[in-house]
């Protein structure tokens, strides 16, 4: 259930008055502030992304004319790649860490002690508020390509410079940021399944893995669902993790977009890039909201 | 299925649920006390574990880097700023929102938690151009204006979820009782929503501190974060003053881990709408 509107007592029946005056100008810095440094940028970079490029120039002439250009470039084999890569990377994080994250949320929150329940919470709030790049490098330290593991993988005669463990390596950095995220997001779901239920079959005589694919995981599946996509909407627009473990061997699209600025100006076409990413994102997160939707009216 | 086999089945199930959720927290934590461990290294070279001996070399190296004094600054007071502009701002539109039922009431709380779901580099790119445009180059006040968009969903969202969970008879009977609309704000609600408040803001506050994204398209040669210094020094070389540095932002999150659970507890957190699907 959504908190925002789960835990409303009895709305109350006074003559509040309310004026519809001072709502406005409760409202009014917020929406200067999102209006001057947030809308108007985006329908900037829109425009921006419609403009033709002169190559040699940094962006484009303010009066250049429109031009559907880079949007084609969008078509070609090198942005599919990175947009294969993306989508990739970011799904197997993603499922892998649901794999990880239904198990342990189950775990405390019926399994575990109060204290062990504390505990667990407390560290994955840590691993949430604690800095990306501060995880991205342990990991780049751990399992780097001269970290700590370095003779342990070429024992097992794996190159950490191959491009296979550079995936592999900037997935765990995706699965180490999403992992305490979706765990954090299934506890409200596990919260919400009755346990008797899986009590109840399990007394019947069902072994626990059958009651519990057959009755929790059911249960869950809305849940899962969208923990699973607010886990790709993060993953797909990482920009710190494949920057620093992919070491421009692997590049996600937020990085196409960073290259276009900083390498070679082409302000229009990193716009068209980011348009195109904001459409996925919202494609996305538009599975997620409607996901949620039927979760609610199931309960 | 008879009795034993069940059990069998219920002992391995059980075995390997406690295996796996030992590897996913060593997974999860090793990196961070391999980073730890690295960071008191006294060697010079990156060497396999435990390191010999103990010592506070890079740390001393890390003081002396002029870029990280000079990002370390630029950080705090972007975050502070910027924390300080969400917490009115963020809180004031809140409220607003939760007053009673108007038209585009969900419209206007979606836009309020829209810049959660565009991709940070989007933001920066959208920013940068704009910024430019209207002739705004300074690289403190871009930084500002993109921390503060990253950052103001956080209390729009904590702000408005402890404004829901309040017990609004609360209000209620100190207008009975007398008080006016102000003082019943002043007196019963905002202490009401305060732990949303710190909510939001800590979130607010560790999402500034550590903002790459955003960041990097909006510095300039002499102004830039703490983080996009580290990226770039990362990207150059490999050597464990960063790793000194990631420990020091590791005290900074348990400093804010502190504050949340003095001030908050986190089986309140939960309930603050931030890890909602």
């Amino acid at each position: 259930m959504s908190a925002l509107t789960a835990a409303r007592p009895q709305e109350p029946a006074i003559p509040s008055p309310a004026p519809a005056r001072m709502t406005f100008i409760l409202l009014a810095p917020g929406l200067l502030l999102l209006f001057g440094i947030f809308v108007l940028p985006l329908l900037g970079l829109g425009l921006e992304s419609l403009r033709q490029y002169v190559p040699g120039r940094v962006g484009s002439a303010i009066d250049a004319p429109l031009t559907l250009e880079n949007y084609r470039e969008l078509a070609t084999a090198s942005f599919a790649g990175v947009l294969y890569e993306t989508f990739k990377l970011s799904a197997a994080a993603s499922l892998v860490g649901l794999l990880a994250a239904f198990p342990l949320a189950y775990c405390i929150v019926r399994r575990f002690s109060p204290r062990q329940r504390a505990a667990c919470i407390g560290l994955l709030v840590m691993l949430v508020l604690l800095s990306m790049l501060v995880r991205t490098y342990a990991l780049e330290l751990a399992f780097g390509s001269v970290g700590i593991a370095r003779p342990l993988l070429l024992a097992l005669g794996i190159s950490p410079t191959s491009r296979g463990y550079i995936e592999v390596l900037v997935g765990a950095g995706l699965l180490h940021a999403v992992m305490p995220i979706c765990t954090l997001t299934l506890l409200g779901t596990i919260q919400n399944i009755d346990p008797r239920l899986c009590d109840a079959a399990q007394s019947l005589g069902a072994p626990a893995w059958k009651a519990h694919l057959g009755i929790t995981v059911p249960l869950a599946l809305p849940g899962l669902v969208s923990a699973f996509l607010i886990a790709m909407t993060f993953a797909i627009s990482a920009f710190v993790i494949p920057m620093v473990l992919g070491k421009g061997r692997v590049l996600f699209l937020s990085n196409t977009i960073y290259t276009r600025f900083s390498d070679v100006a082409n302000y229009p076409s990193g716009a068209a890039v980011s348009i195109a990413m904001l459409v996925i994102s919202l494609v996305v997160l538009s599975l997620a909201s409607l996901a949620h939707r039927r979760k609610g009216a199931r309960s | 299925m008879n009795g034993t086999m069940k059990r069998l089945s219920d002992r391995i199930l059980g075995g390997a649920m406690v295996a796996m959720l030992g590897l996913v927290l060593a997974f999860l934590v090793t990196p961070l006390l391999v980073t730890c461990l690295l960071a008191f290294d006294s060697r010079s070279f990156l060497g396999p574990l435990p390191p010999p001996a103990l010592s506070l070399r890079w740390f001393e190296k890390l003081a002396s880097l002029d870029y990280v004094a000079t990002g370390l600054a630029t950080s705090l007071k972007i975050a502070v700023l910027a924390t300080a502009i969400d917490v009115l701002v963020g809180t004031t539109a809140a409220v607003a929102l939760d007053r009673g039922d108007f038209r585009g009431r969900g419209l206007l709380m979606a836009a309020f938690l829209s810049p959660l779901i565009v991709p940070a580099v989007v933001i920066g790119l959208a920013l940068l151009l704009f910024l430019s445009r209207i002739g705004v180059v300074d690289g403190f006040t871009r930084l500002l204006c993109g921390h503060v968009v990253i950052t103001l969903p956080y209390v729009v969202r904590t702000v408005l979820a402890s404004l829901a969970g309040r017990d609004r008879r609360l209000t209620e009977a100190a207008l009975v009782l007398g008080a006016t609309e102000r003082e019943a704000f002043w007196t019963i609600t905002l202490p009401l929503i305060r732990s949303g408040m710190v909510t939001g803001a800590v979130f607010a506050f560790a999402v500034s501190l550590d903002d790459v994204a955003v960041s990097m398209f909006l510095t300039d040669p002499s102004t830039y974060t703490l983080p996009v210094a580290l990226v770039s020094s990362m990207r150059a070389s490999f050597d464990l003053s960063i790793a000194a540095a990631a420990v020091l932002l590791m005290a900074v999150t348990a400093v804010l881990i502190i504050v949340l659970e003095r001030f908050v507890g986190f089986d309140r957190l939960l309930g603050q709408g931030l890890f909602r699907s």
